[in-house]
């Protein structure tokens, strides 16, 4: 590695300061999973590393009035633990679960998965079908924005460098809505999801209401799918419908083939995971 | 910089730079080669400590981010008198064979039993995963755990 200050000031504010001073050769540092891969090969030093997981506004998961409130640095393993998680969003448990392997969750953060970007990110699908929104935090003050709008592109957010991602907020409407997340990777281990998806939705009268389709590692980033949503609202539930819906997210996606997947083979993983996660999702609907 | 810290039980201190690994400061600054250079990038495990009471890759995380904390490695475990449960048993079914990922499999072996003393085959598989194991495949590996866990609930129903 390059040789770096390495800091860790006290508190959000002295992390932002610091960001100012610093701007652009500084870097935020949580779980370290991955940005201390990166740092191993790059060819030119980061400057200054601010460490900010032990910030206590980035630590903690509560019950707030717009919602959950997580904190950015809490770590997967936390997440899969947390009984406020097991009772509002516990889809986000299975997620978290999919996520590398048990020391990668002990140290990487949610808030790291959703800043590091890249377009398989496993936090991402069951955030986006719930509507999650982030906090941020800079010179200016604080902003609150829909989490795709974080999105920019692969490895690439909307975060300045002078910025820090402060919590994640579940809306309340979405509390305890029927969620499900479905990763495919070629192990269960330690793998990249090929593709990976989410659905959240109401069942009203056997009917489909506020259905939200999210797929990641099919396009630049993690997207909704607004018309396969639409080709299901308010309809009465049946397989003819849901597979529609499978093959109308494909038409959304954009994926690319690669030397993990080809572009036919993640098409159908669109149509099969769609279907799956909908289905599953109902399944819940159907339980509580 | 300057880094305190508890290694198996232990008060030390290094001053190392900022891009010192903990892994690095392990084997460097305090001789203790137990925990491996593998891939260096997270992905086999082979370098797995304990960080106040749970497994991570030491090739992770830099000598800043320990500052304070409790470091538990292969070393703490026993001593050639008195081996711990799933050191022995790991010898007794041969589940080893070059031995290059047995200290980052015991420690993660060993997080999983201090959170969970009964845990069934598919637990151990996951708590395993992400430690990467190329000469005996896994069959024993997961046997000799379950094995472990078995005398460790002995022992303490016996205590």
């Amino acid at each position: 590695m390059k040789p770096f200050d390495f800091v860790k000031p006290d508190d959000q504010e002295g992390v932002i300061s610091t960001l100012v001073a610093h701007s652009p050769r500084v870097r935020i540092l949580a779980g370290g999973t991955d940005y201390l891969v990166e740092l191993k090969h790059v060819s030119q030093s980061p400057g200054t590393i601010v460490d900010v997981s032990h910030l206590r506004e980035l630590r903690g998961i509560e019950e707030v009035e717009d919602g959950l409130r997580i904190g950015a640095a809490v770590t997967h393993t936390e997440i899969m633990a947390h009984p406020l998680i097991e009772k509002h969003v516990p889809a986000m448990i299975h997620a978290a679960h999919t996520i590398g392997a048990v020391q990668t969750r002990n140290l990487g953060t949610l808030g790291g998965n959703l800043v590091t970007c890249v377009p398989s990110m496993d936090s991402g699908p069951t955030l986006v079908a719930l509507e999650a929104k982030v906090t941020i935090a800079g010179p200016g003050g604080s902003r609150c924005i829909p989490l795709t709008d974080f999105f920019v592109g692969p490895r690439k957010t909307i975060l300045e460098p002078d910025e820090l991602l402060i919590n994640i907020v579940i809306p309340k409407c979405n509390l305890g809505k029927p969620t499900s997340f479905y990763k495919f990777g070629l192990r269960k281990g330690q793998a990249l999801a090929l593709v990976n998806a989410a659905s959240s939705l109401w069942v009203k009268g056997g009917k489909f209401k506020d259905v939200k389709i999210s797929l990641g590692a099919v396009a630049p980033v993690v997207i909704r799918c607004p018309k396969a949503e639409a080709s299901l609202e308010g309809l009465p539930i049946s397989q003819d419908v849901i597979q529609e819906a499978g093959r109308i997210a494909v038409t959304e996606a954009k994926p690319i083939g690669d030397f993990r997947a080809s572009l036919e083979y993640r098409n159908d993983l669109i149509e099969v995971l769609t279907r799956r996660t909908l289905n599953s999702a109902i399944q819940t609907a159907n339980q509580s | 910089m300057d880094v305190k810290l508890t290694i198996n039980g232990e008060e030390k201190s290094a001053s190392v730079p900022p891009e010192t690994t903990l892994l690095r400061l392990l084997r460097e600054e305090f001789n203790l080669t137990g925990a491996k250079i593998g891939c260096d990038v997270g992905d086999c495990g082979a370098c797995t400590v304990i960080v106040d009471g749970i497994a991570t890759n030491s090739c992770l995380m830099l000598a800043g981010q320990v500052q304070g904390r409790s470091i538990e490695t292969i070393e703490g475990l026993a001593n050639m008198d008195d081996y711990h449960p799933l050191q022995k048993n790991f010898e007794d079914l041969g589940s080893l064979q070059c031995g290059f990922c047995g200290p980052g499999i015991i420690l993660s072996a060993k997080q999983l039993l201090d959170d969970n003393p009964d845990p069934n085959k598919e637990e151990i598989q996951d708590a395993l995963a992400g430690n990467l194991c190329r000469c005996t495949g896994y069959t024993k590996i997961v046997e000799a755990v379950a094995d472990a866990a078995r005398e460790m609930r002995g022992n303490r129903k016996a205590a």
